[in-house]
């Protein structure tokens, strides 16, 4: 028996794995979400800002990821709508132009905004470096005009906003080394940017230092956080239902190492028992 | 069960790809070339019209058409000059001018890379360590315990890193203790890391079965 | 001509760069604000280095019909189609947005992109039950902070410790938390700051010359 689960197929466990994600997702279970306080703060910050006050969100991943970041942005592209606040999206990743471009229409079509005047979508350009910086002077020398090409002095929501010191609030939503290799130092450090970040779970946990440090205004993590700020904006998408699977195969993965563990444990007992005799 | 065009070959192309948990096979070699194809295809169309015309044809443009003034035509030409030197690459004999960009583009990202990395890479996450022992009279018990482990993590497993003295002794004690803070912290990492793979599937399962066969809303 | 004008260039490039962030005047802003802009026009162009690379890879295996060539021109095709197809639509009035471009991105690749990572969920379970042993100590805490940490990330673990205690009802979640917020914390800050030492050493090196890798090889 204990033979056998050391060398089981490992499509067995493929197999379970789908198990645990599909039947959840077809009975559509629901858990309650306990909201972390790295989340909480990035939406008190943006409930803190005044009608009118402007957020750039960054669009940094592509659609292998986007199972973690739709979800975040959607969640935080409806408070920011809810409130009226003025919406810039822009991305440093080719890849996110487009997803950043569906998902801000798809958004903002739910409530009564105008392009234009209430959100503005930049989209790409390449230079990672350069783009950031030269933000900081002037955002049209980067984003002479918006994704579809139209001048952005055309806008009237561009009209006052410059360069950072007229955005309130960043939030990054980065699949890769955007928040920590770019963000922070050419947006926080040069110019004193308040940023927020989204981010995918393989990189959450090499962000909490520049979270202590106050660099980060705020951090959701993967899935998790885009179901807390969901619960927070009262308005459950996505990321609330993923959790229920996600939690049926976390219990899956726990139990996999135990029983991992416990066959190897018994085997090597055995063996020294063996070699004993 | 959708009547849209598009989520049928987005179905059929999400299935190519999930048949390779059996075994690689021709319809995981076929989404596969077709995937790196067409992802390249996305590259040249962005780096085209978010890159090369806003950049560089734009600004040419202008300076001729008087939008923007004559003098900023021939500043524009020296760096497109120098991009086109990439094309070098295409021919053997000239190959090496490719070096040129390389090196402005190199230097270029060095010189604006070391200040800013020194300053919130080095200098404040130092002073992020140190920060609570200077307002420690304010703090609570558990507070002032979390400062003194992050002190304690942060010495520690830098003494891992630092290679230049042997790891013996006491030095070799405190580098053990650092080995703990860090296997601590990739575990963290690992139980992130399955949260964030699982929740991929989650979203493929969801659009087989929702956008696809519309079991699920 | 051929090594030290680049070296020289990366030199002066670099060094003024840096001398620039400590001397902020109108002059060395806008200084700065050039280069930012001869960069990003310069940028862009590298894209031909990507394309070149694997039109060769490709090519090559289609001229000599090594194994499994017809799926390069497969990549030919998904290649060809989509830049066609999007560099026309960008230069109409609608430019890249919508249209048959965002199609074929959220149709083709989009699928296939997220699909691909969508298999490491399954990889990753085969690995944790086949190769995460507590064989030592670090070993042990490791996976010990691993499962403390995804019984926090379920929604779930709070409920099952619900029904164990009824104490602190949010006692994974709050765990969880306090790993990421300090043991996790300090190791990351440390190696944050190791690689950023590394990291603005080598930068230091390029711009004096000593590091020339990215010059390649010949003459």
């Amino acid at each position: 028996m204990i033979e056998k689960l050391m060398s089981l197929d490992r499509r067995y466990v493929f197999a379970l794995v789908g198990l645990a994600v599909i039947i959840p997702t077809l009975l559509m279970i629901r858990f309650p979400i306990y909201v972390s306080q790295p989340t909480q703060n990035i939406y008190d910050f943006i409930e803190g800002l005044s009608e009118g006050e402007v957020v750039m969100i960054a669009f940094d991943y592509g659609p292998s990821s986007l199972a973690e970041l739709n979800p975040m942005a959607i969640a935080v592209l409806r408070h920011c709508f809810r409130k009226r606040l003025r919406v810039i999206g822009m991305t440093l990743w080719p890849v996110g132009a487009t997803l950043g471009d569906t998902l801000m229409r798809e958004v903002a079509h739910e409530f009564d905004t105008t392009e234009g005047e209430d959100y503005v979508y930049l989209g790409y350009r390449p230079g990672v470096t350069n783009v950031l910086l030269q933000m900081g002077e002037d955002i049209s020398a980067v984003f002479a005009e918006d994704y579809s090409g139209t001048p952005i002095s055309e806008h009237p929501m561009m009209a006052d906003v410059k360069n950072y010191n007229d955005i309130a609030l960043v939030v990054d939503l980065a699949a890769g080394a955007s928040v920590e290799g770019a963000w922070i130092p050419y947006t926080y450090t040069g110019y004193k940017q308040k940023i927020a970040a989204g981010v995918t779970g393989v990189i959450v946990s090499q962000l909490y230092p520049y979270l202590q440090t106050g660099q980060l205004v705020g951090l959701m993590p993967g899935l998790l956080g885009a179901a807390e700020y969901e619960k927070l904006i009262e308005q459950p998408g996505k990321g609330t239902a993923g959790m229920s699977a996600q939690s049926i195969v976390h219990l899956l993965v726990i139990v996999l190492v135990i029983v991992g563990n416990v066959a190897y444990f018994t085997t090597r007992r055995r063996e020294q028992n063996a070699e004993v005799y | 069960m959708s009547t849209d065009i598009g989520v049928w070959i987005a179905a059929f192309l999400t299935l190519c790809i999930f048949s390779f948990l059996y075994k690689d096979n021709p319809f995981y070699k076929f989404a596969e070339h077709l995937f790196v194809g067409v992802s390249v295809g996305y590259g040249i169309v962005l780096t085209i019209h978010q890159g090369i015309i806003p950049f560089a044809w734009q600004p040419l443009k202008n300076s001729i058409t008087g939008e923007a003034p004559l003098w900023r035509f021939f500043v524009t030409l020296i760096p497109v000059g120098v991009g086109f030197l990439f094309f070098s690459r295409l021919m053997p004999r000239y190959s090496w001018l490719i070096r040129y960009p390389i090196a402005i583009l190199i230097g270029m990202g060095a010189g604006f890379a070391i200040p800013r990395a020194m300053e919130t890479s080095i200098f404040e996450q130092m002073n992020g360590t140190l920060r609570p022992f200077g307002v420690i009279n304010s703090l609570s018990a558990g507070e002032i315990i979390g400062a003194v482990l992050m002190l304690i993590g942060v010495v520690c497993t830098l003494t891992y890193f630092f290679f230049s003295v042997e790891h013996k002794g006491i030095v070799g004690g405190i580098s053990k203790l650092g080995i703990i803070f860090l296997m601590i912290g990739f575990g963290s990492a690992f139980g992130n890391t399955v949260m964030g793979r699982v929740s991929l599937l989650i979203q493929r399962v969801d659009f087989l079965l929702g956008d696809w066969l519309g079991i699920v809303g | 001509m051929r090594r030290q004008v680049p070296l020289v260039l990366c030199f002066l490039f670099g060094i003024t760069m840096t001398i620039q962030y400590y001397v902020p005047s109108r002059f060395s802003e806008d200084l700065k604000s050039e280069v930012l802009n001869w960069g990003l026009i310069i940028g862009p162009f590298a894209l031909v280095l990507a394309i070149a690379t694997l039109v060769r890879l490709h090519y090559t295996r289609i001229q000599r019909r090594s194994e499994n060539w017809p799926y390069s021109i497969v990549v030919f095709v998904g290649l060809i189609v989509m830049a066609v197809v999007g560099t026309v639509q960008g230069f109409t009035s609608q430019g890249i947005s919508g249209g048959p471009f965002e199609w074929i991105f959220n149709n083709i690749q989009v699928p296939m992109d997220a699909t691909m990572f969508a298999l490491l969920a399954f990889f990753i379970a085969s690995a944790a039950y086949r190769a995460f042993r507590a064989r030592t100590l670090e070993a042990t805490l490791l996976l010990v902070a691993a499962l403390l940490v995804m019984f926090g990330n379920a929604p779930i673990g709070d409920l099952i410790w619900q029904k164990i205690s009824p104490v602190r009802p949010n006692l994974p979640s709050e765990v969880r938390q306090w790993i990421l917020d300090n043991p996790n914390l300090s190791s990351r800050r440390a190696i944050i700051m190791g690689i950023s030492l590394g990291a603005i050493s080598q930068s230091l090196r390029i711009i004096l010359g000593i590091e020339r890798s990215y010059l390649g090889g010949g003459e």
